[in-house]
This record gives C-alpha cells, structure tokens and sequence, in this order.
C-alpha cells in the first residue's frame, strides 16, 4: 500500500474528484484552502492579494499497482496547462489500523 | 458557501433572483411620475383675503398684519411673505420640507379663526389656498367666444371650473378677464334726497321684495295646500318697476331714482388673444403636485368637458408647463439609450467577443433598474437628476463585471472547467471589487447628507450612484460568474484569422497602443524633472484660467415662452392702453415668425379679483403671454430674441417701463440677483430702491431691472374735522360705511335666473362719484334724518400711495431684482453689491442681496464641503485598502488634473460653472481615484511578485492600460450625448457632462504617466529593494 499526496491548483477539484471515481479509489482526504509553491515552476498559490490562487490537496491510501495509474491521470491533467499546477507525492504505508 | 459559489451552483435560483429584482423594478418605472427636478418646491399655503376698494396700507394694517400675527405660530412654519394691495392681501407661507400639507392647512385655519375677530367686517372671508402664488401656473388657455361672450363667466365656471376642480393637485382655477353679468341699481342722489331716502333704504326694499317665502299650511277639503308668497323678481326689468314708496300721494318706481342695468359688469380690462376677444383660464397645481401627472389628467378631463361647451367656444392652450417637463425627460431617456449603445460598443471593442460583451452588458439594465425601486419607495419622480444620474452611472456599473469577468476568462483559457473558473476566479478578485466600489461610495454617499436646496439635487444622484454601483458589485460577484460558467466556452485559437477578424483588425491596433504608452512611460520615468515641471505648470494655467470662468446657480432653459409686462404712464385711459397694445402686437407678429401664439391683457379689473393675485395689472400695464415654436426649430434661443424684443419696445416713446422675463415655471430656473431692502418708511425705502436701480442700469450686462414695489398711484382721502363731525352726530364708521356704499356700492340682493345667481349691486351713479366736488357733494343722513354734505365734514384730498406693500418676516420689504445678460450672475452680483456699498444707507433700513444668487452662493459652500467630505472619504477608503497612508497621496495626485480638465473642457465649450457642472466636478474624485487605484494597485502587486522598481511600473503600465482606457472611456463615451444633446432641457445636464468629460479625459492621459512617475519619486530605499528590507528585520540568521 502506497500514500499519495496530490498538491493541486483548487480549479482542478472537479477533475480530481472525477479521476478518484474514474479510477475507483474509494477513500481518501481532502483539504480546501491550503496554501504553498512550487519548488521549481509555476506561480505561488497563497491566496494573498499577491498571490490570490490557492490549492487544494488530497491524500488517498491505495494498492501499489493503482499508483501508476494515478501518477499518470495527474500528470495528463497537468499537461492540459502547466500554468494551473498539480503535483503528486508518493510514501510507503508502513501500517493500517 | 460563499455567494459566488451557491450563485455558479445554483444557476436557476440566481436567475429568478434578477429577474424578481427586474420584475420590481419595472413595476416602480411605470408607476413613477415625471418631473423636472426632484421636489424643490417647500410646502406653501397662501391666504387670500379680498377687501374691495381698500387701499394697499389699509390692507396690510388692517389685514395683513392680523393674519401674519395670528399664523405665525403654526407649526414647521419657514417663512412668511405677504403682498398687501388694493383690494386685497396675500399671506404665503412657506412650510420646512416634508411638512404634511393638509394638516398645515388645518392649523392654518384654526389660527386664522382667532385672526377672524381683528379683520373688518367688509372684508371677505379669508381663502385658503395649497399653493404658492410666485409659483408658475402649470396650464394656461386661451378661451375665445363670439356669441356666448357675456355668459361666458357662469358657462366656464360651471362647465369647466367646477369639474376640473375636482381633479386631484389642482390649486385653483381663475379666469382673467372673465365678463361678469351684474345688475346694476345706480341711484341719482339729487332724486333721492329730493324723495328723502338714502341709498340704504333702497337696497333693503330691494332685499325685502326679493323674495319667496313659505307662510304655511292651508287645510282645504281633502288636500293640505303649501301656501306661499311668490316674491322673487322674475326678470330685471321687474326691479326697475319696483315701488320705493309714495311721496305727495304719488307711487315712486325705482325707475325715477335710478337706472337699472342689467348687463356685464363694467370692465377695464381688454383680453386679446392673437388680436380676438377673449378670456384667460390660469390652472394652478397644489404645491407639491406633480405637475406632469396633474397636467395630464386635466388634458384628458378637459377633452371631455370641452363638448359642453357651444360651439363658438373655442379652447386653445397657451402654455402647458408639463410639455417642457416631458420633452426634456424624453430627450434625457434617449440620451441615456445612446449612452448604453456607446458603452456596449466600447466593451465590445476590448473584449472582441459576444458572448462576454452580453454578460457585462446585462449588469447595466440591472443596475439601473434597481434604482427605479429606490426612487419609487423614496416617493420620488423620474427627473433631469435622477436620469442624469443613470447616465453617470452607465459607465461605472460594467467596472466590476468587467474586472470578474477578465480572470474567469484567464483561467478558462488556461483550461479550467468554466464552472470551476467562475468560481475560483471569483474568489480571486472579489475583495478587491468591493474595495473599488467603496471609494466610489466614498464619494456618492456623503452627496446624501446635503440639506438645503442643493441637497435636493445631490441627495438623488448620490442614493442612485451608490444604489447602482452597490447593485453592479453583487451583480458581479454572483451573476457574472454564473453566466460566465453557462456561456464561456474555452476558445479554440484560430490557426488563420480572417482579415477582417478581431485578432488581425483591433488586437494589432491596441497592441500599438501599449507599446506607444510603454515607451513614453519609460522616457517620463527617466525625465521626471521635466514630467513634474510640466504638470505644475498645467496646474498654474488651469487656476489661472478658472479665474474666468463664469458662474450660475443653475443653467438658463429655453423654454419657448416669455413674458412681457409694459407700463405707460399711471394712469392711462383704457382705450390709449389697447392702443400700445395693439402696436407691441403688431411689432412682434411682424418681427418674429418665431412666434406662435400671443394672449394679451391690458388695464386692469375694475374691482381686482383675485386674478390680480397673479399678475400685478392696472390701467396703463400691457401684460404678454408669448409662446414660440419649440427650439429645434427656431435658429434664435429665447435669450436673443427677448434682447431683440427689448430694443424694439424702447423705441416706443409712450412706454415708460417694459420688462421681458424669460424665466419659465420652475423655481430652480431663477437667475435673478435680488437685492432686498428692509425698512418700514416706504417714502424711503422707494427712494433708496429707485436709487439702487438707477445703480444697477449703469452695470453691464443687467437686465430686467424690477423694483418690486409699483409706481404710486394716486388716491383720493377723506380727512374728517372730528368737531364738525361731532356737532353733526356722526362718527368715522358710520361715515366710512355710508361711502362705501355709494362709491363703491354693496350687493343688495341676487337676481336669479335659470337656477344662477347674479348680483343686483346698488351704487350712485358714476357722474355723483368721478370728482372731488362730486364726492364732497355727497348727502349723508344725520341721526336726526337730516342730511348733511360730505364736504361739510371734513375736507377730500389727493395723495399718492403704493398700490403692493410686500413683507418678508413680517417686515416691509422693496425687492429690486435683475438678470444678467452675456455676463455671469456671479460677476452681476459683485458689481451690484460694489455698487451698494457706495450708497449711504439710512440706519433704520437694512439691505440684503439675495435671490438666485443667495441660493448660488449656499450651492457653491455646499459643494465645497461635499468635495472636502469627499476626499477625506476617499482617503480613508484607499489608506485601509493599500494598509499605508502614503499610496492615497500617489493615487489622489491625479484629482488636481481632473479639474484642470473641467476647467479647460467649461472654458472651451463656454459653458458657466453651475452648480450641475460643479456636481460633474466632484464625481470626478470618485471615478479618477477609481483609475488611478487600478494602476497603483498592480504596480504594487508587481512589486510583491519581485520585480524592480521600474520593471514593475512599466510592466503594469502596460498590462493595465487597457482596463483603465476602458473604464475611463465607458464613461466618457456614457456622458457624450448627455453633454452634446441640444433641444429642450439640454441647457441642464450638459455642463455636467462637459464637465465630466473634460475632468476625465484630462485626468486619464496625466494618471498614467504622473501617477507612475510620483509612484516612483515616493518609493524609498527600502521599497527599491524589498529583499534587504526583509533580510533586516530577521537579523538572526546573520
């Protein structure tokens, strides 16, 4: 079992949520409103009046061969505009209660 | 859930939502009334009280003064006039606003019955009425008659007065020059002394045989009979044969001691409308009645009425104040329509593409919508201000729409759902559209607050500014983006544009345009010295210049009608008075094709009923309604036309006085300077106001000079010889009664016929009454039922006396009042009051100058304070938004620079500075700052983004011109046909709108260069280099 942490522009919420029941992943966590940049690209996300945009972020516990199918729909939907901003993050799930 | 949110999820609620609030508001807009101008008018309940053949100082002591005295307590009470003259007196009370009308009325009249013990007995029962006599009559018609002449009074009061009475906010009704049947009994004195009877005797056997009397019941057989004594005259002829009484055994006829006339009351007055026979109708509105509404419902009735009438009757209308009221709000409405067209245009011209001109458009019907609901529970009217007030408007509410609307299209166009766009977008800028609109109502709302006169004005166009900017906001914030997420589509980028497309005709245009500034604004950024040289000296030239601006209270309107009043020499026979008249008519027919209709009135009514409340008449005084084509199809205003007037009628040598007032029906239209002398001596106080007018003439560019007071007139006086009149047993009242009734007559009884009432007035005959000799030849009767001569009781002396005493504050007034020509009234009234200040005033008199000019004066101050207000507003709106006291500095750098627009764009135009213009004036602070916010904003926002100074400057200069050209040219483009509009009532609104323009062009060009430059002089160290800024506050890590 893997964690991923997706860090995500909020205007792709929808699509997040579509590509989750598109790939049957059933549970995960969600917060609104968070904010952060980028460590490379892209503008940040503060929701400032500098910096208005801000993000959403998502994390889903799932089975290690759903992993790739998930990094590839991020990075699909990241492709549409590299502007907007989406970026995924994988961990080792040591336990699960 | 914020609004913007539910508003994009829930797209059919939001809908019904507006369409609720349209709905609403198309309801108020038919229900609304017109008007010129919002209500101005105070409250104002006049009491007129006739006292036939008493002079004007036995009016106001005996009248006047007891009823100013008794009223004066009355509640909300503002002020009191009055104009005591022969015959009769006016009391007008003006109430403080919003007073119930109905309810002074009734403390009016419970005051006047406490009045009532103090006013002769002769006198007539004061009458009430809700309107202000200086007010305009709203309707007034010209009635010719041929065969139906003599009838004509009884015919129209009762066929047409009567009914339209009836209609709700008419004030009165009157007729000028109306033929009043009379019978008339005048006696031979010498006859009746000879029969030793005395005048009164015979009008009481007149009252005494005029009658039909019940006597009872009469049981005969079955029947009760009524019994009656059939008594009552049955034609005038019958009052001729009436026997008096028998001297010597013989039967004496009224027949032997008088004449019997029964035929139209003598006049002195000729009605000639357009050189025929005829009377005048004048219909006053209640003050406080919607003269359109009013109007229009007479028109109709009338239309009905009229059929009544026989048909050599004929009804043609003078003037109908209401025409210009409906003509100047239709040409406003569809000023307004281009107005809308142009900024739809100008949108579309930015945003080059439909379906997001439509979504921005739409805010404007709504916006303005809203304000109809406003003025319809205010209980307001659709008037020159509140439409002047949409026009401002127009331009302003598609601001937040547009701003909304641009980053939804950014994130859709970086692939955004346009739902998720419109939401997230939304939530980017929403707080930043509040802050813009606030300084906007920092400068709108504070215009609410105003009292006074020019708060009337203010108060409206600051609800409906802010109302309408309020309402664009939430539109914005919740309309726009759901619309926005239903019809944005993610356009496709056309590989080859058409040649004629947007992208290949406009884009290429306002890319040069960017350029072009960005250049520019780099050269000014390096040569700041020169930029700041310049604009001080914009500065200088443009105080220099307002220096010659000419200034008003309120803008002239050209209402196609004027008045002139001409006098001959006091005293003039009738038939010379219709002499003149007919000349001046056939001046101006031959003269002016301009001319429509002309109704003249000459001399004056014998007994001065009540008509003589509203045009001051007399024998030698011609009074003229002229009534012109309107003015789009006349090349000649008003103004030049009255000039060329005025030189034709001083050629006349035998017209000794001629005024031609050009001023129409409103209150607001005034631009006279009037200067008021207080003082009780009228010999002194008519020297003095004759000595300020002979001042005045010498002034250039005076007009109209008025003295209020009339011309003494001559009058006749009984100075009794208290011992002789003693030693004879009489006393002053019963001397002063008896001459009464042989000069001027009393009503014995009425005469009726066909189920009308006519009045059998008993009198000398004129020969016993029409010299000195004759009257001192007057027989009184003694106790002792002997007679004695008037002559032998004192002396008859000739006097002169003023025919009107006016009174302000229950003190005796002298107005002496002009208008300007070709100069501003504010130049007319410095010159009039230098002029007054070199005569020596007596202690006792006190001089006030005022009229317009006092109200222009009070607009100007409150204008100032509002500007004041404003800015300190403004201020306080922009420090809390930039959280820094200096950018408001940068930002209202800009403001100066609009007014030196207004002043220039005034001068140009050679337009005066008006209260209206002054208004465009300080709605500039609100809409420059707006400009200047957008574009400092963003530099900053660069600034925190990183870049350098500069960089940041020229970076945002260039991403904000467009947004910053679009909203100044709505705006622009939303005044232009408000401020090049001709015809009727465009002399109101345009200044504002050349003002507006002016301001905002000039402002537009110097706030994208001055501002970035002053941006950049008040950058510190500090702010050049942010990071080190921060680097020295966190030591630590060092």
């Amino acid at each position: 079992m893997k964690s991923v942490f997706i860090a995500y522009n909020q205007a792709h919420t929808e699509r997040i949520n579509f590509i989750f029941d598109r790939l049957k992943i059933k549970g995960y966590t969600q917060w609104d409103n968070v904010s952060g940049r980028g460590s490379e690209t892209g503008e940040p996300h503060l929701g400032t009046h500098t910096w208005p945009e801000q993000n959403s972020a998502v994390l889903t516990i799932v089975e290690d061969e759903q992993v790739q199918e998930l990094l590839e729909a991020v990075k699909k939907l990241d492709e549409i505009n590299k502007d907007v901003g989406i970026r995924a993050f994988v961990w080792n799930i040591e336990q699960v209660y | 859930m914020s609004i913007y949110g539910s508003a994009v999820k829930k797209p059919i609620t939001t809908m019904m939502v507006f369409i609720a609030v349209i709905v609403f508001g198309l309801y108020s807009l038919f229900q609304l009334p017109v008007d010129l101008y919002p209500e101005i008018e105070f409250p104002a309940i006049t009491v007129i009280t006739a006292y036939p053949g008493a002079s004007a100082n036995d009016i106001e002591i005996n009248i006047t003064q007891p009823i100013e005295d008794a009223v004066n307590t009355v509640d909300d009470l503002k002020e009191i006039t009055s104009v005591s003259r022969d015959n009769i007196s006016m009391v007008t009370m003006e109430f403080e606003y919003e007073t119930d009308l109905s309810e002074a009325a009734n403390n009016v009249r419970d005051a006047l019955e406490i009045a009532k013990n103090q006013i002769p007995d002769e006198a007539e029962d004061p009458m009430i009425f809700k309107f202000n006599i200086s007010m305009f009559p709203i309707q007034m018609f010209a009635i010719t008659a041929e065969a139906s002449y003599e009838g004509l009074e009884k015919m129209l009061e009762e066929k047409i007065i009567n009914p339209l009475n009836r209609v709700d906010g008419i004030g009165s009704i009157r007729l000028i020059g109306a033929p009043t049947r009379e019978v008339a009994v005048e006696l031979d004195p010498r006859r009746l002394e000879a029969y030793n009877m005395t005048i009164e005797q015979i009008g009481g056997i007149l009252a005494a045989e005029n009658r039909n009397t019940p006597t009872g019941k009469v049981e005969m057989g079955e029947i009760d009979y009524a019994m009656r004594v059939q008594g009552e005259f049955n034609n005038s002829d019958e009052i001729a044969n009436t026997i008096i009484g028998s001297f010597n055994d013989q039967v004496v006829y009224l027949k032997d001691v008088a004449t019997v006339r029964d035929s139209i009351k003598e006049m002195t007055k000729d009605e000639k409308i357009n050189g025929k026979d005829g009377v005048r109708m004048m219909v006053m509105k209640q003050s406080g009645a919607n003269t359109v509404t009013v109007s229009k419902e007479l028109t109709k009735r009338l239309e009905v009425l009229k059929q009544n009438l026989p048909g050599d009757v004929e009804m043609s209308l003078i003037f109908d104040s209401s025409e210009f009221i409906t003509s100047s709000i239709n040409n406003l409405s569809q000023t307004l329509m281009y107005a809308l067209i142009f900024v739809v245009l100008v949108v579309l011209f930015f945003l080059g593409r439909w379906r997001a001109t439509f979504i921005i458009v739409i805010t404007i019907p709504i916006s303005l919508i809203v304000s109809f609901i406003y003025l319809q529970i205010s209980g307001s009217s659709i008037n020159i201000i509140s439409l002047s007030a949409l026009a401002i408007a127009i331009g302003m509410v598609v601001d937040d729409a547009i701003v909304v609307l641009e980053n939804i299209t950014k994130h859709i166009e970086r692939g955004s759902s346009p739902r998720e766009a419109a939401i997230y977008a939304t939530n980017e800028v929403w707080l930043a559209v509040i802050v813009t609109t606030l300084t906007i109502v920092a400068v709108f709302f504070p215009m609410t607050f105003i009292s006074g006169m020019t708060g009337i004005l203010f108060r409206q166009l600051g609800w409906i500014v802010t109302i309408t900017v309020v309402t664009s906001t939430l539109v914005a914030i919740t309309l726009t983006p759901m619309l926005s997420s239903k019809m944005l589509r993610l356009r496709e980028k056309k590989a080859k544009p058409g040649r004629w497309s947007y992208d290949r005709t406009i884009i290429p245009l306002l890319d040069k345009l960017d350029d072009f500034y960005v250049k520019s604004l780099s050269w000014s950024l390096t040569h700041k010295k020169v930029i700041i040289l310049v604009s001080t000296l914009i500065l200088g030239v443009s105080v220099f210049l307002a220096t010659k601006l000419q200034t008003e209270f309120m803008p002239q309107t050209d209402e196609s009608r004027f008045s002139i009043k001409i006098e001959l020499q006091s005293g003039t026979r009738v038939d010379k008075t219709i002499e003149i008249a007919r000349q001046v008519d056939k001046i101006l027919l031959t003269n002016f094709p301009e001319i429509e209709l002309i109704a003249t009135s000459s001399g004056a009514d014998e007994e001065g009923g009540i008509s003589s409340v509203f045009e001051s008449s007399g024998s030698g005084i011609i009074n003229y309604s002229v009534r012109l084509v309107d003015p789009e199809d006349r090349d000649k205003s008003i103004w030049v036309i009255a000039e060329e007037v005025r030189l034709l009628i001083k050629d006349i040598p035998e017209i000794i006085k001629y005024n031609v007032s050009t001023s129409g029906g409103s209150m607001m239209g005034g631009n006279n300077v009037d200067v008021e002398i207080y003082g009780y001596d009228i010999d002194q106080t008519t020297m003095l106001a004759n000595q300020i007018a002979d001042s005045i003439r010498l002034i250039k560019g005076a007009r109209e000079i008025k003295i209020s007071r009339e011309d003494e007139k001559p009058e006749l006086r009984m100075e009794i010889d208290r011992e002789k009149m003693a030693a004879n047993g009489m006393n002053t009242t019963a001397i002063s009664s008896a001459l009464y009734n042989r000069i001027e007559g009393f009503t014995a009884t009425k005469f009726r016929e066909l189920g009308e009432e006519y009045d059998v007035v008993v009198r000398f005959k004129k020969e016993y009454r029409n010299s000195i000799s004759a009257i001192e030849n007057i027989a009184l009767q003694k106790p002792s039922g002997e007679f004695v001569r008037l002559g032998e009781l004192g002396e008859v002396k000739e006097y002169y006396s003023p025919p009107n005493i006016e009174r302000k504050r229950r003190e005796r007034v002298v107005k002496v009042s002009s208008v300007p020509y070709g100069v501003s009234m504010g130049s007319l009234a410095a010159e009039i009051q230098k002029a007054i200040n070199k005569i020596d005033l007596p202690r006792e008199v006190m001089i006030e100058v005022g009229g317009a000019y006092e109200d222009q004066q009070e607009g100007f101050m409150d204008l100032a304070m509002l500007l004041g207000l404003s800015l300190i507003l403004v201020y306080l709106v922009m420090a809390s938004q930039f959280e820094s006291l200096k950018m408001p500095f940068i930002i209202m750098f800009s403001i100066p620079f609009a007014f030196s627009g207004v002043i220039i764009a005034l001068l140009i135009t050679n337009t005066t500075l008006s209260i209206i213009a002054g208004v465009g004036a300080v709605m500039l602070v609100g809409i420059v700052v707006k400009n200047a916010i957008v574009l400092v904003d963003y530099i900053n926002l660069m600034r925190d983004r990183g870049y350098e100074l500069s960089e940041a400057i020229k970076l945002s200069g260039k991403s904000r011109l467009r947004p910053v050209l679009m909203t100044a040219l709505t705006t622009i483009l939303g005044m232009l046909p408000l401020a090049i509009s001709t015809g009727e009532g465009s002399e109101v609104w345009s200044p504002m709108g050349i003002s507006v323009i002016g301001g905002l062009v000039a402002s537009t060009v110097i706030t994208m260069i001055i501002v970035p430059v002053i941006y950049m002089l008040f950058a510190k160290k500090g702010e050049r280099n942010k990071e080190e800024l921060v680097r020295s506050k966190f030591k630590f890590l060092d």
